[in-house]
């Protein structure tokens, strides 16, 4: 197999476990969405009798605790920075700036006016 | 053209001697009563339309006769008797006939041995017909005249011709007209008679079986092993692995990128992914899947909200809806007891 001729780093790993842990409540969530969709949908009712409410509370407190959306944080996805992150790129400030004085985002120019 | 040319010539030798005096009787009033130019008059005003698949034949059966004929003849010599014997198909035509066709042709102020040939060609292809006729085919003759026009060819082009349609025939199958090429070509058809002649399908006609149906063998769905084995697989992927070459360009690696889905094709499909062929009644409608719940109660007014929540959902497809209300039932299936102590 010839080797591709873009070379670059190879990452195997995610870039430290605080990300790894965010990947697996991304996919927890992703997993349990519907669920906890339709649970809450009895929950936050005013028609169900308040018995089957309380029953539904606590049953989608029984989920794991990862499976709740909430608890994503969105991160650097290169540096997995937690701060300062614009969402648009998915990238922290630091590594924003990086790329853009390198002309390697499309579209974007240093601001002058 | 050569299996049709062997069928006619079954058909014409099978026929028997009836056909041929009725037919000969009735070529032999129309040239004996009709002078040179009422049938002249008569060949004008009609229109008649020919295949290039059957002028071929006719001009290789012609060409066959004129140098069968000119053998026996010898150099030279154009007697107005000609041999009853048809010379190509086997078929024997009636003496009568013969003599009307040499005497038209003599009459015509054209090449008299090809107009000969030709004349006696269309005798036995009419001979046919009244054959085919004879043994019951049917023949539509609204589609038959309907489809006749004028085919006219001048003499002097006939030998530039015969190589162009032995060209052109590869080109057609024997059924359609080309009214192209007919347009530009002008041919003059004095000489012929005018004749009908049926569209045939390619399957008429006795088989050759030259070509036998490839048998519909039964598919080895029944492996020793069960399919497929492991080093198969690696097998496949080594040779997935060495002829995937690295992209030699952009334009490559974005072509690869669209195969593996990373990039998205182009001109933008905004339902790209979506394959919803529900129609929009099975969207709105859902109150057919409320059957498993009670006709009262807050439940069901619970599940009338839900449905029509999912009624005004366009992102959902109809089958995740289904679920969606499967769920709930199965939900209140289990709460049951614990509901009728409420």
């Amino acid at each position: 197999v010839l080797p591709s001729p873009r070379s670059g780093q190879v990452r195997s790993h995610y870039v430290d476990w605080r990300m790894l842990r965010d990947v697996k409540r991304r996919k927890l969530a992703y997993e349990y969405a519907d669920e906890r969709l339709r649970i809450n949908a009895i929950r936050k009712n005013t028609i169900l009798p308040k018995e089957l409410q309380e029953v539904a509370d606590k049953e989608i407190a029984a989920l794991p605790r990862d499976s709740c959306p909430v608890r994503i944080h969105n991160r650097c996805v290169l540096t997995s920075r937690p701060r300062g992150v614009r969402r648009r790129w998915r990238l922290s400030r630091i590594v924003f700036r990086h790329f853009a004085d390198h002309a390697q985002m499309s579209g974007i120019q240093r601001a002058m006016w | 053209s050569t299996s049709r040319v062997l069928s006619t010539e079954k058909n014409t030798s099978a026929a028997s001697k009836d056909n041929t005096i009725e037919g000969a009787s009735k070529s032999q009033q129309g040239t004996a009563e009709t002078p040179k130019q009422k049938l002249l008059d008569i060949i004008g005003s009609m229109k008649v339309e020919v295949s290039y698949r059957k002028k071929l034949q006719q001009l290789k059966a012609s060409e066959k006769k004129k140098q069968a004929v000119n053998q026996l003849n010898g150099p030279g010599s154009e007697s107005p008797q000609r041999p009853t014997e048809d010379i190509q198909g086997g078929k024997l035509l009636n003496p009568d006939l013969v003599k009307a066709a040499s005497a038209v042709a003599s009459s015509l102020p054209l090449d008299k041995k090809q107009t000969e040939s030709e004349l006696l060609a269309q005798l036995r292809r009419h001979e046919e017909t009244t054959d085919r006729q004879k043994k019951g085919e049917i023949i539509n003759l609204r589609n038959v005249i309907s489809e006749m026009t004028v085919k006219r060819q001048s003499p002097a082009q006939r030998g530039a011709r015969i190589s162009s349609r032995i060209s052109l025939e590869l080109d057609e199958d024997g059924q359609g007209i080309r009214p192209e090429r007919f347009s530009s070509q002008s041919f003059v058809s004095r000489r012929y008679f005018f004749f009908f002649f049926v569209y045939r399908s390619l399957k008429v006609g006795k088989r050759l079986n030259i070509f036998t149906k490839a048998s519909t063998e039964p598919e080895h769905a029944m492996k020793t092993v069960s399919s497929p084995t492991i080093w198969d697989l690696e097998f496949a992927k080594e040779i997935a692995a060495i002829t995937a070459q690295p992209p030699r360009n952009g334009f490559e690696e974005m072509i690869q990128w669209t195969k593996e889905g990373i990039l998205w094709e182009f001109p933008i499909d905004n339902e790209a992914g979506m394959e919803d062929d529900a129609e929009f009644h099975e969207h709105i409608f859902l109150e057919k899947h409320l059957e498993g719940f009670p006709k009262e109660g807050p439940i069901r007014h619970f599940m009338e909200l839900v449905i029509c929540g999912l009624s005004k959902n366009p992102y959902l497809s109809v089958k995740q809806k289904i679920e969606h209300i499967e769920w709930f039932e199965k939900y209140f299936e289990e709460k049951k007891e614990f509901l009728q102590e409420i």
